[in-house]
């Protein structure tokens, strides 16, 4: 190779490595910009995609999408909570899943989709968090505005999709740990044992903190 | 004197006569008594609550299913207690003791994690709302809203009770599925992070 090919070819190369760095970089910052407490303002709105129920009359997953809806957010996340969690649970469970379902909605709301010619934050199925107007149950609700000033967030307070899944019953749910992926049975498990609702949530997304979102009330 | 036969016989069945004509009156009006009860509170003592079986507290609102704003004055019927409740000015009913009452199809295989009761709202107007599945637990605080519609003359023809079904909940539903999965069968698979 002679030294013009080679000029040549590290120079096509330096030239495409740092096209790739422009093009990354911006995003990346503008992610961290838009997407930390305490630089981005708590959601007001959702906006919940529905879409048409099954036979049997429950929104189906898969089903196409009706039409979008402007929700509160404070009255999305309380309507949601009773139906991923269960209202007779103990306190410290709910507590820890009405954080992690502000939390995963927060993120959403951050970052929309849109699908059929529908942007919107989330949907009311499973596909995102299982959502029924009208269904917010009191045990829940006080779940909700206990810790409505408080966010679980990566150690530079950027906001993150705090998943979830069933788990098992009567069981600490390691793997899910491991995945870190909060088990819902896992965290009314902990809440047994006498956990609080941050060390519930410590356990399962490990290398988080939370914080206290500026100018959020518990009202 | 002896008495006769006749003679006997006759003042025997006179004093029956006396005896029924005089339990008669009574009879009949404890009859109208327990059909005046009936009318007012027809199943009052009814109570199928299972020995063992808990309650938790209920409370119903209705709404107008297009304006969303609050009904007064409708009847809610709890189906499982015959029991009725009027809903106020803000559209709710009393706080309600309701029984938790879990279907025995299930119960030996796995236990519900919620009890289901069904509903049922009339209001002058306004289309019957049947309310099935509303979930209940034991000993804890429950809500749940019914919306009614209201009868548009010319544009209902056919008027027939709106159903509204709560599903079960999801957590109960995997674990329903994962009860009966075969291992050679795997489908979805089991429950996982």
């Amino acid at each position: 190779m002679s030294k013009i090919q080679q000029l040549s070819f590290f120079g096509t190369l330096g030239f495409l490595i740092c096209g790739m760095l422009s093009a990354s970089f911006p995003t990346q910052f503008a992610k961290a910009q838009t997407g930390a407490v305490g630089s981005t303002s708590f959601p007001s709105t959702i906006r919940v995609a529905i879409r048409e129920n099954n036979a049997s009359g429950e929104p189906d997953s898969r089903g196409r999408i009706i039409y979008v809806s402007n929700v509160n957010f404070d009255q999305y996340c309380r309507d949601v909570l009773p139906n991923e969690w269960f209202p007779n649970w103990n306190q410290s469970s709910l507590e820890a899943g009405a954080i992690a379902v502000k939390m995963f909605a927060w993120f959403h709301h951050l970052h929309p989709v849109t699908i059929d010619g529908f942007t919107f934050d989330v949907d009311n199925t499973v596909n995102f968090q299982t959502y029924r107007a009208e269904s917010d149950q009191p045990t829940t609700d006080q779940a909700y505005y206990s810790t409505r000033n408080l966010a679980f967030v990566k150690t530079d307070s950027e906001i993150l999709e705090l998943n979830y899944r069933a788990g098992y019953e009567n069981n600490p749910n390691w793997q899910y740990r491991n995945a870190g992926i909060m088990a819902q049975w896992g965290s009314e498990y902990w809440a047994t044992q006498g956990r609080t609702p941050v060390q519930i949530l410590e356990f399962y997304y490990m290398g988080r903190m939370i914080r206290t979102i500026p100018g959020v009330g518990r009202g | 004197m002896k008495q006769s036969y006749v003679q006997k016989l006759i003042r025997k069945r006179f004093a029956a006569y006396i005896v029924v004509l005089t339990l008669l009156p009574f009879s009949t009006c404890s009859a109208a008594t327990h059909s005046a009860s009936d009318t007012k509170a027809p199943y009052s003592k009814y109570d199928p609550v299972m020995i063992g079986k808990g309650y938790g507290n209920l409370r119903v609102k209705v709404i107008d299913g297009r304006t969303q704003k609050p009904l007064e004055g409708a009847e809610i019927v709890v189906l499982e207690t015959e029991r009725r409740y009027k809903t106020d000015v803000n559209g709710l009913t009393p706080w309600i003791k309701a029984p938790v009452i879990r279907s025995s199809r299930y119960r030996f295989l796995v236990n519900e994690l919620h009890g289901q009761l069904t509903l049922i709202s009339y209001k002058n107007g306004y289309r019957d709302s049947i309310h099935m599945g509303v979930r209940m637990n034991e000993g804890a605080v429950n809500k749940t809203t019914i919306w009614q519609y209201q009868i548009a003359p010319g544009l209902d023809r056919r008027i027939e009770p709106v159903v509204y079904i709560e599903p079960y909940h999801r957590l109960w539903l995997i674990q329903l599925a994962d009860r009966f999965r075969r291992p050679s069968q795997l489908g979805e698979g089991y429950e996982r992070p």
